[in-house]
Protein backbone atom coordinates (compact mmCIF):
# COMPACT_ATOMS: atom_id res chain seq x y z
CA UNK A 1 0.00 0.00 0.00
CA UNK A 2 2.64 2.50 1.08
CA UNK A 3 4.85 1.21 -1.73
CA UNK A 4 2.07 1.97 -4.18
CA UNK A 5 1.70 5.41 -2.72
CA UNK A 6 5.42 6.11 -2.95
CA UNK A 7 5.43 4.83 -6.53
CA UNK A 8 2.61 7.08 -7.68
CA UNK A 9 4.03 10.03 -5.78
CA UNK A 10 7.36 9.65 -7.54
CA UNK A 11 5.64 9.09 -10.89
CA UNK A 12 3.59 12.24 -10.49
CA UNK A 13 6.64 14.29 -9.51
CA UNK A 14 9.02 13.16 -12.26
CA UNK A 15 10.58 15.74 -14.53
CA UNK A 16 7.98 15.58 -17.26
CA UNK A 17 5.13 15.99 -14.79
CA UNK A 18 6.86 18.93 -13.13
CA UNK A 19 7.15 20.57 -16.54
CA UNK A 20 3.44 19.95 -17.01
CA UNK A 21 2.64 21.62 -13.69
CA UNK A 22 4.92 24.52 -14.59
CA UNK A 23 3.11 24.99 -17.91
CA UNK A 24 -0.02 26.04 -16.03
CA UNK A 25 1.69 29.44 -15.76
CA UNK A 26 1.13 29.99 -19.50
CA UNK A 27 -2.60 29.37 -19.14
CA UNK A 28 -2.88 31.59 -16.10
CA UNK A 29 -0.82 34.36 -17.70
CA UNK A 30 -2.89 34.27 -20.89
CA UNK A 31 -6.14 34.40 -18.94
CA UNK A 32 -5.01 37.29 -16.69
CA UNK A 33 -3.33 39.38 -19.38
CA UNK A 34 -5.98 38.59 -22.00
CA UNK A 35 -8.76 39.42 -19.55
CA UNK A 36 -7.20 42.77 -18.66
CA UNK A 37 -6.74 43.62 -22.33
CA UNK A 38 -10.31 42.58 -23.08
CA UNK A 39 -11.61 45.11 -20.54
CA UNK A 40 -9.32 47.81 -21.96
CA UNK A 41 -10.35 47.05 -25.56
CA UNK A 42 -13.95 46.89 -24.38
CA UNK A 43 -13.68 50.36 -22.84
CA UNK A 44 -12.07 51.71 -26.02
CA UNK A 45 -14.67 50.02 -28.20
CA UNK A 46 -17.56 51.30 -26.10
CA UNK A 47 -16.10 54.83 -26.18
CA UNK A 48 -15.85 54.58 -29.97
CA UNK A 49 -19.42 53.31 -30.19
CA UNK A 50 -20.62 56.20 -28.02
CA UNK A 51 -18.59 58.77 -29.93
CA UNK A 52 -20.17 61.86 -31.47
CA UNK A 53 -18.21 61.35 -34.69
CA UNK A 54 -19.79 59.02 -37.21
CA UNK A 55 -16.47 57.51 -38.37
CA UNK A 56 -15.44 56.49 -34.87
CA UNK A 57 -18.92 55.13 -34.18
CA UNK A 58 -18.77 53.06 -37.37
CA UNK A 59 -15.32 51.73 -36.45
CA UNK A 60 -16.53 50.71 -33.00
CA UNK A 61 -19.63 49.02 -34.38
CA UNK A 62 -17.72 47.19 -37.10
CA UNK A 63 -15.10 45.99 -34.61
CA UNK A 64 -17.64 44.57 -32.20
CA UNK A 65 -19.90 42.98 -34.80
CA UNK A 66 -17.29 41.50 -37.16
CA UNK A 67 -15.14 39.97 -34.46
CA UNK A 68 -18.19 38.45 -32.76
CA UNK A 69 -19.54 37.16 -36.06
CA UNK A 70 -16.43 35.07 -36.70
CA UNK A 71 -15.34 32.00 -34.68
CA UNK A 72 -12.95 32.92 -31.88
CA UNK A 73 -10.45 30.24 -33.00
CA UNK A 74 -10.20 31.79 -36.42
CA UNK A 75 -9.36 35.25 -35.15
CA UNK A 76 -7.19 33.78 -32.41
CA UNK A 77 -5.04 32.07 -35.05
CA UNK A 78 -5.21 34.88 -37.58
CA UNK A 79 -4.05 37.78 -35.44
CA UNK A 80 -0.63 36.47 -34.32
CA UNK A 81 0.15 35.23 -37.85
CA UNK A 82 -0.89 38.52 -39.43
CA UNK A 83 0.99 40.55 -36.82
CA UNK A 84 4.16 38.51 -37.34
CA UNK A 85 3.89 39.03 -41.10
CA UNK A 86 3.27 42.74 -40.66
CA UNK A 87 6.42 43.13 -38.57
CA UNK A 88 8.43 41.05 -41.04
CA UNK A 89 7.17 43.18 -43.90
CA UNK A 90 8.24 46.31 -42.00
CA UNK A 91 11.70 44.85 -41.37
CA UNK A 92 11.89 43.83 -45.03
CA UNK A 93 11.33 47.38 -46.21
CA UNK A 94 14.36 48.39 -44.14
CA UNK A 95 16.91 45.61 -44.53
CA UNK A 96 16.17 43.83 -47.83
CA UNK A 97 18.03 44.79 -50.97
CA UNK A 98 16.61 43.80 -54.40
CA UNK A 99 19.32 41.13 -54.82
CA UNK A 100 18.40 39.54 -51.50
CA UNK A 101 14.72 39.47 -52.49
CA UNK A 102 15.63 37.87 -55.82
CA UNK A 103 17.74 35.27 -54.02
CA UNK A 104 14.89 34.27 -51.67
CA UNK A 105 13.16 31.11 -52.88
CA UNK A 106 10.50 30.68 -50.18
CA UNK A 107 7.23 32.59 -50.37
CA UNK A 108 7.84 34.35 -47.06
CA UNK A 109 9.68 36.29 -45.62
CA UNK A 110 10.76 38.57 -48.51
CA UNK A 111 14.42 38.02 -47.65
CA UNK A 112 16.22 35.86 -45.11
CA UNK A 113 17.29 38.76 -42.90
CA UNK A 114 13.69 39.89 -42.46
CA UNK A 115 12.78 36.70 -40.61
CA UNK A 116 11.40 37.36 -37.15
CA UNK A 117 11.75 34.31 -34.94
CA UNK A 118 9.05 33.97 -32.31
CA UNK A 119 9.65 31.94 -29.16
CA UNK A 120 7.16 30.89 -26.51
CA UNK A 121 7.13 34.23 -24.61
CA UNK A 122 6.45 36.22 -27.79
CA UNK A 123 3.71 33.86 -28.90
CA UNK A 124 2.21 33.97 -25.43
CA UNK A 125 2.00 37.76 -25.49
CA UNK A 126 0.57 37.69 -29.02
CA UNK A 127 -1.96 35.04 -27.99
CA UNK A 128 -3.03 37.16 -25.02
CA UNK A 129 -3.40 40.26 -27.20
CA UNK A 130 -5.40 38.15 -29.60
CA UNK A 131 -7.66 36.93 -26.77
CA UNK A 132 -8.01 40.54 -25.65
CA UNK A 133 -9.03 41.64 -29.14
CA UNK A 134 -11.58 38.85 -29.60
CA UNK A 135 -13.22 39.13 -26.20
CA UNK A 136 -12.78 42.90 -26.16
CA UNK A 137 -15.43 42.87 -28.87
CA UNK A 138 -17.78 41.04 -26.50
CA UNK A 139 -16.80 43.38 -23.67
CA UNK A 140 -17.49 46.36 -25.94
CA UNK A 141 -21.10 45.31 -26.16
CA UNK A 142 -21.38 44.69 -22.44
CA UNK A 143 -19.80 48.02 -21.48
CA UNK A 144 -21.75 49.88 -24.14
CA UNK A 145 -24.98 48.55 -22.64
CA UNK A 146 -23.80 49.23 -19.08
CA UNK A 147 -22.92 52.87 -19.87
CA UNK A 148 -26.50 53.36 -20.99
CA UNK A 149 -27.91 51.71 -17.88
CA UNK A 150 -26.51 54.36 -15.54
CA UNK A 151 -29.59 56.34 -14.39
CA UNK A 152 -29.99 59.62 -16.24
CA UNK A 153 -30.66 61.43 -12.97
CA UNK A 154 -27.12 60.73 -11.81
CA UNK A 155 -25.65 62.30 -14.93
CA UNK A 156 -28.00 65.29 -14.72
CA UNK A 157 -27.06 65.82 -11.09
CA UNK A 158 -23.37 65.73 -12.02
CA UNK A 159 -23.96 68.29 -14.76
CA UNK A 160 -25.93 70.45 -12.35
CA UNK A 161 -22.87 70.48 -10.09
CA UNK A 162 -21.03 72.09 -12.98
CA UNK A 163 -18.94 69.10 -14.08
CA UNK A 164 -17.58 69.14 -17.60
CA UNK A 165 -18.56 66.39 -20.03
CA UNK A 166 -15.30 64.55 -19.38
CA UNK A 167 -15.74 64.79 -15.66
CA UNK A 168 -19.27 63.42 -15.91
CA UNK A 169 -17.99 60.53 -18.00
CA UNK A 170 -15.02 59.61 -15.82
CA UNK A 171 -16.24 60.50 -12.35
CA UNK A 172 -19.86 59.42 -12.58
CA UNK A 173 -20.74 57.35 -15.61
CA UNK A 174 -17.76 54.98 -15.72
CA UNK A 175 -17.61 54.69 -11.93
CA UNK A 176 -21.25 53.63 -11.74
CA UNK A 177 -21.17 51.53 -14.89
CA UNK A 178 -19.29 48.60 -13.32
CA UNK A 179 -22.29 47.38 -11.35
CA UNK A 180 -24.29 46.96 -14.55
CA UNK A 181 -21.34 45.61 -16.53
CA UNK A 182 -20.21 42.98 -14.02
CA UNK A 183 -22.68 40.18 -14.91
CA UNK A 184 -21.79 40.53 -18.59
CA UNK A 185 -18.08 40.83 -17.89
CA UNK A 186 -18.21 37.69 -15.78
CA UNK A 187 -19.64 35.89 -18.82
CA UNK A 188 -16.81 37.25 -20.98
CA UNK A 189 -14.28 36.12 -18.37
CA UNK A 190 -15.70 32.57 -18.49
CA UNK A 191 -15.28 32.64 -22.27
CA UNK A 192 -11.66 33.79 -21.91
CA UNK A 193 -10.86 31.01 -19.45
CA UNK A 194 -12.22 28.45 -21.88
CA UNK A 195 -10.34 30.01 -24.78
CA UNK A 196 -7.00 29.63 -22.95
CA UNK A 197 -7.20 25.94 -23.82
CA UNK A 198 -6.39 26.92 -27.42
CA UNK A 199 -2.83 28.11 -26.65
CA UNK A 200 -1.31 24.90 -27.97
CA UNK A 201 -2.52 25.85 -31.46
CA UNK A 202 0.12 28.62 -31.41
CA UNK A 203 3.04 26.27 -30.63
CA UNK A 204 2.97 27.09 -26.92
CA UNK A 205 3.83 24.04 -24.78
CA UNK A 206 0.81 24.56 -22.56
CA UNK A 207 -1.14 22.18 -20.32
CA UNK A 208 -3.02 20.58 -23.22
CA UNK A 209 0.15 19.76 -25.17
CA UNK A 210 1.83 18.29 -22.09
CA UNK A 211 -1.25 16.25 -21.20
CA UNK A 212 -1.08 14.78 -24.69
CA UNK A 213 2.63 13.99 -24.40
CA UNK A 214 2.38 12.50 -20.90
CA UNK A 215 -0.63 10.36 -21.72
CA UNK A 216 0.66 8.99 -25.02
CA UNK A 217 1.30 5.23 -24.76
CA UNK A 218 4.88 4.33 -23.87
CA UNK A 219 6.51 0.98 -24.66
CA UNK A 220 10.13 1.84 -23.91
CA UNK A 221 11.18 1.21 -20.28
CA UNK A 222 14.18 3.49 -20.84
CA UNK A 223 11.91 6.48 -21.42
CA UNK A 224 9.77 6.03 -18.34
CA UNK A 225 6.85 4.07 -17.00
CA UNK A 226 5.51 1.59 -19.58
CA UNK A 227 1.80 2.23 -19.90
CA UNK A 228 -1.02 2.06 -22.41
CA UNK A 229 -2.86 5.07 -23.79
CA UNK A 230 -3.54 7.19 -20.71
CA UNK A 231 -4.43 10.39 -22.51
CA UNK A 232 -8.04 10.34 -21.41
CA UNK A 233 -6.95 10.38 -17.76
CA UNK A 234 -4.84 13.48 -18.31
CA UNK A 235 -7.60 15.19 -20.25
CA UNK A 236 -10.03 14.28 -17.50
CA UNK A 237 -7.74 16.12 -15.07
CA UNK A 238 -7.81 19.19 -17.34
CA UNK A 239 -11.60 18.87 -17.67
CA UNK A 240 -11.92 18.96 -13.87
CA UNK A 241 -9.33 21.74 -13.63
CA UNK A 242 -11.35 24.00 -15.94
CA UNK A 243 -14.59 23.22 -14.10
CA UNK A 244 -12.90 24.14 -10.82
CA UNK A 245 -11.57 27.41 -12.27
CA UNK A 246 -15.06 28.23 -13.54
CA UNK A 247 -16.51 27.46 -10.13
CA UNK A 248 -13.96 29.66 -8.35
CA UNK A 249 -14.50 32.51 -10.81
CA UNK A 250 -18.24 32.24 -10.38
CA UNK A 251 -17.96 32.50 -6.60
CA UNK A 252 -15.49 35.41 -6.81
CA UNK A 253 -17.69 37.31 -9.24
CA UNK A 254 -20.66 36.78 -6.94
CA UNK A 255 -18.66 38.28 -4.08
CA UNK A 256 -17.44 41.20 -6.20
CA UNK A 257 -20.96 41.89 -7.44
CA UNK A 258 -22.30 41.89 -3.90
CA UNK A 259 -19.60 44.32 -2.87
CA UNK A 260 -19.95 46.54 -5.92
CA UNK A 261 -23.71 46.62 -5.49
CA UNK A 262 -23.60 48.13 -1.99
CA UNK A 263 -25.79 51.19 -1.73
CA UNK A 264 -27.46 50.55 -5.08
CA UNK A 265 -31.10 49.57 -5.22
CA UNK A 266 -31.35 45.82 -5.63
CA UNK A 267 -33.58 45.91 -8.71
CA UNK A 268 -30.79 47.78 -10.48
CA UNK A 269 -28.68 44.64 -10.41
CA UNK B 1 -10.22 39.74 -57.62
CA UNK B 2 -10.00 36.60 -59.76
CA UNK B 3 -7.89 35.09 -57.05
CA UNK B 4 -10.54 35.93 -54.49
CA UNK B 5 -13.28 34.21 -56.50
CA UNK B 6 -11.07 31.17 -57.10
CA UNK B 7 -10.48 31.11 -53.36
CA UNK B 8 -14.23 31.16 -52.69
CA UNK B 9 -14.55 28.08 -54.91
CA UNK B 10 -11.71 26.34 -53.05
CA UNK B 11 -13.44 26.83 -49.73
CA UNK B 12 -16.92 25.74 -50.82
CA UNK B 13 -16.38 21.97 -50.36
CA UNK B 14 -14.73 22.69 -47.01
CA UNK B 15 -17.76 24.63 -45.80
CA UNK B 16 -19.87 21.51 -46.39
CA UNK B 17 -18.06 19.79 -43.50
CA UNK B 18 -18.79 22.64 -41.10
CA UNK B 19 -22.42 22.69 -42.19
CA UNK B 20 -22.61 18.91 -41.81
CA UNK B 21 -21.27 19.07 -38.25
CA UNK B 22 -23.79 21.74 -37.32
CA UNK B 23 -26.75 20.05 -39.01
CA UNK B 24 -25.90 16.67 -37.52
CA UNK B 25 -25.71 17.99 -33.98
CA UNK B 26 -28.53 20.55 -33.83
CA UNK B 27 -31.59 18.19 -33.75
CA UNK B 28 -30.14 15.72 -31.24
CA UNK B 29 -28.77 18.50 -29.09
CA UNK B 30 -32.19 20.14 -29.08
CA UNK B 31 -33.99 17.00 -27.91
CA UNK B 32 -31.35 16.19 -25.30
CA UNK B 33 -31.50 19.79 -24.06
CA UNK B 34 -35.26 19.63 -23.49
CA UNK B 35 -34.82 16.55 -21.29
CA UNK B 36 -31.87 18.11 -19.44
CA UNK B 37 -33.81 21.32 -18.81
CA UNK B 38 -36.78 19.33 -17.49
CA UNK B 39 -34.34 17.31 -15.41
CA UNK B 40 -32.83 20.45 -13.92
CA UNK B 41 -36.31 21.65 -12.99
CA UNK B 42 -37.34 18.21 -11.70
CA UNK B 43 -38.29 17.55 -8.09
CA UNK B 44 -36.59 14.16 -8.12
CA UNK B 45 -33.34 14.75 -6.26
CA UNK B 46 -31.27 12.27 -8.24
CA UNK B 47 -32.42 13.47 -11.68
CA UNK B 48 -32.05 17.07 -10.58
CA UNK B 49 -28.48 16.58 -9.31
CA UNK B 50 -27.43 14.62 -12.37
CA UNK B 51 -28.72 17.10 -14.93
CA UNK B 52 -27.40 20.05 -12.94
CA UNK B 53 -23.96 18.44 -12.74
CA UNK B 54 -23.94 17.58 -16.42
CA UNK B 55 -24.93 21.09 -17.49
CA UNK B 56 -22.38 22.66 -15.15
CA UNK B 57 -19.56 20.38 -16.27
CA UNK B 58 -20.10 20.86 -19.99
CA UNK B 59 -20.66 24.61 -19.74
CA UNK B 60 -17.72 25.07 -17.41
CA UNK B 61 -15.05 23.36 -19.49
CA UNK B 62 -13.65 24.20 -22.93
CA UNK B 63 -15.03 22.38 -25.97
CA UNK B 64 -11.43 21.83 -27.08
CA UNK B 65 -10.74 19.73 -23.97
CA UNK B 66 -14.05 17.90 -24.36
CA UNK B 67 -13.03 16.87 -27.86
CA UNK B 68 -9.67 15.54 -26.71
CA UNK B 69 -11.16 13.82 -23.70
CA UNK B 70 -13.96 11.99 -25.48
CA UNK B 71 -11.82 11.11 -28.48
CA UNK B 72 -9.05 9.67 -26.32
CA UNK B 73 -11.64 7.84 -24.25
CA UNK B 74 -13.06 6.30 -27.41
CA UNK B 75 -9.53 5.41 -28.52
CA UNK B 76 -8.76 3.63 -25.26
CA UNK B 77 -11.76 1.33 -25.79
CA UNK B 78 -10.65 0.57 -29.33
CA UNK B 79 -8.70 -2.64 -28.77
CA UNK B 80 -11.11 -4.08 -26.21
CA UNK B 81 -14.48 -3.11 -27.62
CA UNK B 82 -14.71 -1.40 -31.00
CA UNK B 83 -12.25 -3.54 -32.91
CA UNK B 84 -13.68 -6.97 -31.96
CA UNK B 85 -17.15 -5.69 -32.81
CA UNK B 86 -15.90 -4.28 -36.12
CA UNK B 87 -17.17 -0.83 -35.23
CA UNK B 88 -13.94 1.12 -35.03
CA UNK B 89 -14.16 2.40 -38.60
CA UNK B 90 -17.14 4.56 -37.72
CA UNK B 91 -16.91 5.02 -33.94
CA UNK B 92 -13.48 6.63 -34.22
CA UNK B 93 -14.30 8.59 -37.38
CA UNK B 94 -14.25 12.39 -36.96
CA UNK B 95 -17.54 12.57 -38.82
CA UNK B 96 -19.06 10.59 -35.92
CA UNK B 97 -17.04 11.81 -32.91
CA UNK B 98 -17.33 15.45 -34.04
CA UNK B 99 -21.14 15.62 -33.95
CA UNK B 100 -21.17 13.44 -30.82
CA UNK B 101 -19.09 15.91 -28.80
CA UNK B 102 -20.90 18.88 -30.30
CA UNK B 103 -24.23 17.35 -29.26
CA UNK B 104 -23.01 16.79 -25.70
CA UNK B 105 -21.70 20.37 -25.58
CA UNK B 106 -24.60 22.19 -27.20
CA UNK B 107 -27.14 20.18 -25.19
CA UNK B 108 -25.69 21.65 -21.99
CA UNK B 109 -25.75 25.25 -23.26
CA UNK B 110 -29.22 24.86 -24.79
CA UNK B 111 -30.53 23.19 -21.64
CA UNK B 112 -29.44 26.20 -19.62
CA UNK B 113 -31.34 28.48 -22.02
CA UNK B 114 -34.44 26.26 -21.87
CA UNK B 115 -34.21 26.05 -18.10
CA UNK B 116 -34.16 29.84 -17.87
CA UNK B 117 -37.16 30.02 -20.19
CA UNK B 118 -38.95 27.29 -18.24
CA UNK B 119 -38.66 29.37 -15.08
CA UNK B 120 -39.94 32.42 -16.92
CA UNK B 121 -43.16 30.72 -18.06
CA UNK B 122 -45.99 32.74 -16.43
CA UNK B 123 -47.18 30.96 -13.31
CA UNK B 124 -50.77 32.07 -13.84
CA UNK B 125 -51.02 30.15 -17.10
CA UNK B 126 -49.81 26.94 -15.47
CA UNK B 127 -52.28 27.44 -12.61
CA UNK B 128 -55.07 28.03 -15.09
CA UNK B 129 -54.13 24.82 -16.90
CA UNK B 130 -54.19 22.96 -13.58
CA UNK B 131 -57.57 24.48 -12.79
CA UNK B 132 -58.88 23.08 -16.07
CA UNK B 133 -57.86 19.66 -14.81
CA UNK B 134 -55.11 19.08 -17.36
CA UNK B 135 -52.73 16.22 -16.71
CA UNK B 136 -49.03 17.00 -16.39
CA UNK B 137 -48.33 15.85 -19.93
CA UNK B 138 -51.18 18.01 -21.22
CA UNK B 139 -49.91 20.98 -19.22
CA UNK B 140 -46.50 20.58 -20.76
CA UNK B 141 -47.72 20.16 -24.32
CA UNK B 142 -50.48 22.76 -24.31
CA UNK B 143 -49.12 25.47 -22.02
CA UNK B 144 -45.52 25.16 -20.90
CA UNK B 145 -43.86 24.12 -24.16
CA UNK B 146 -45.36 26.84 -26.41
CA UNK B 147 -44.40 29.48 -23.86
CA UNK B 148 -40.96 28.01 -23.32
CA UNK B 149 -39.99 27.84 -26.96
CA UNK B 150 -41.14 31.40 -27.63
CA UNK B 151 -39.16 32.73 -24.69
CA UNK B 152 -36.06 30.71 -25.54
CA UNK B 153 -36.01 31.15 -29.32
CA UNK B 154 -33.84 34.32 -29.62
CA UNK B 155 -31.24 32.92 -27.23
CA UNK B 156 -31.41 29.55 -28.96
CA UNK B 157 -30.70 31.25 -32.27
CA UNK B 158 -27.51 32.67 -30.77
CA UNK B 159 -26.59 29.24 -29.46
CA UNK B 160 -26.99 27.70 -32.92
CA UNK B 161 -24.70 30.36 -34.40
CA UNK B 162 -22.16 29.66 -31.67
CA UNK B 163 -22.46 25.97 -32.39
CA UNK B 164 -21.67 26.68 -36.01
CA UNK B 165 -18.66 28.71 -34.92
CA UNK B 166 -17.62 25.84 -32.66
CA UNK B 167 -17.43 23.50 -35.65
CA UNK B 168 -14.18 25.35 -36.49
CA UNK B 169 -12.52 23.46 -33.64
CA UNK B 170 -13.51 19.94 -34.71
CA UNK B 171 -10.58 19.21 -37.02
CA UNK B 172 -8.12 21.14 -34.86
CA UNK B 173 -8.71 18.48 -32.21
CA UNK B 174 -9.51 15.38 -34.28
CA UNK B 175 -7.40 13.79 -37.02
CA UNK B 176 -8.01 14.92 -40.60
CA UNK B 177 -8.74 11.92 -42.83
CA UNK B 178 -7.71 12.31 -46.46
CA UNK B 179 -9.35 15.22 -48.20
CA UNK B 180 -12.01 15.73 -45.51
CA UNK B 181 -10.95 19.25 -44.55
CA UNK B 182 -13.16 21.89 -43.02
CA UNK B 183 -12.78 25.67 -43.38
CA UNK B 184 -10.10 26.10 -40.71
CA UNK B 185 -7.88 23.28 -41.98
CA UNK B 186 -8.22 24.54 -45.56
CA UNK B 187 -7.28 28.05 -44.49
CA UNK B 188 -4.30 26.78 -42.49
CA UNK B 189 -3.02 24.58 -45.31
CA UNK B 190 -3.33 27.32 -47.91
CA UNK B 191 -1.60 29.70 -45.51
CA UNK B 192 1.30 27.31 -45.04
CA UNK B 193 1.66 27.14 -48.83
CA UNK B 194 1.88 30.84 -49.72
CA UNK B 195 1.75 32.71 -46.38
CA UNK B 196 -1.11 34.96 -47.41
CA UNK B 197 -2.91 35.14 -44.07
CA UNK B 198 -5.18 38.01 -45.04
CA UNK B 199 -6.70 36.31 -48.07
CA UNK B 200 -7.20 32.79 -46.74
CA UNK B 201 -8.43 33.62 -43.29
CA UNK B 202 -10.78 36.34 -44.52
CA UNK B 203 -12.39 33.96 -46.99
CA UNK B 204 -12.92 31.40 -44.21
CA UNK B 205 -14.30 34.17 -42.00
CA UNK B 206 -16.61 35.24 -44.82
CA UNK B 207 -18.07 31.74 -45.05
CA UNK B 208 -18.69 31.70 -41.31
CA UNK B 209 -20.31 35.13 -41.45
CA UNK B 210 -22.47 34.15 -44.42
CA UNK B 211 -23.76 30.97 -42.82
CA UNK B 212 -24.38 32.83 -39.54
CA UNK B 213 -26.51 35.37 -41.42
CA UNK B 214 -28.47 32.56 -43.09
CA UNK B 215 -29.08 31.00 -39.67
CA UNK B 216 -30.27 34.33 -38.29
CA UNK B 217 -32.60 34.75 -41.27
CA UNK B 218 -34.10 31.24 -41.09
CA UNK B 219 -34.50 31.32 -37.33
CA UNK B 220 -36.01 34.78 -37.63
CA UNK B 221 -38.66 33.33 -39.96
CA UNK B 222 -39.44 30.61 -37.43
CA UNK B 223 -39.63 33.24 -34.71
CA UNK B 224 -42.12 35.25 -36.76
CA UNK B 225 -44.21 32.10 -37.11
CA UNK B 226 -43.97 31.35 -33.39
CA UNK B 227 -45.05 34.92 -32.59
CA UNK B 228 -47.82 35.14 -35.19
CA UNK B 229 -50.47 35.69 -32.50
CA UNK B 230 -48.79 38.89 -31.34
CA UNK B 231 -50.00 42.22 -32.70
CA UNK B 232 -46.46 43.51 -33.24
CA UNK B 233 -43.70 40.97 -33.76
CA UNK B 234 -40.92 41.56 -31.25
CA UNK B 235 -37.74 42.26 -33.18
CA UNK B 236 -35.07 39.67 -33.10
CA UNK B 237 -31.51 40.80 -32.54
CA UNK B 238 -29.38 39.96 -35.53
CA UNK B 239 -26.13 39.53 -33.68
CA UNK B 240 -24.70 37.00 -31.30
CA UNK B 241 -24.53 38.51 -27.84
CA UNK B 242 -22.24 37.66 -24.96
CA UNK B 243 -24.77 35.01 -24.01
CA UNK B 244 -22.47 32.06 -23.93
Amino acid sequence: MSDDFAFWLSYLTNGKHLTWYASFQFTIFAAAFGGTLAVIFGLIGATLKNSRFLTLRVIGTIYSSIVRGVPDVLFFLFFPLAFEQGVEWLIATQVCSPEMIAAQSAAWPPCKDANWFLGTPEYLVLASVSLGLVYGAFATNVIHGALRSVPQGQLEAARAYGMSANQVLWRVQIRQMWVYALPGLSNVWMLIIKATSLLSLLQIADIVLWADRLGAPNFLPAVGLVHADWRWRYYLVLFVFYILITWISEKSFDAIMRRAGRGILSEAR
Amino acid sequence: MDRFIAELGLFAPAAVFNIYFALASIPLGFVLAVFLALGKASDNRLINRLSRGYIYAFRGSPLFIQFFMIYSLALSFNVAVWKPMGMSWWVLHPLFIGPLVLVLNTAAYTAEIFYGALRAVPRGEIEAARAYGMSRVQQFRQVIWPNLIRLAWPAYTNEVVFLFHATAIVYLALPVIGQQKDLMITAKELFERDYNAFLHFSVAALYFLAVSLVVFFLFGLVYRRLMRHMPAIPRMRYAPTWWR
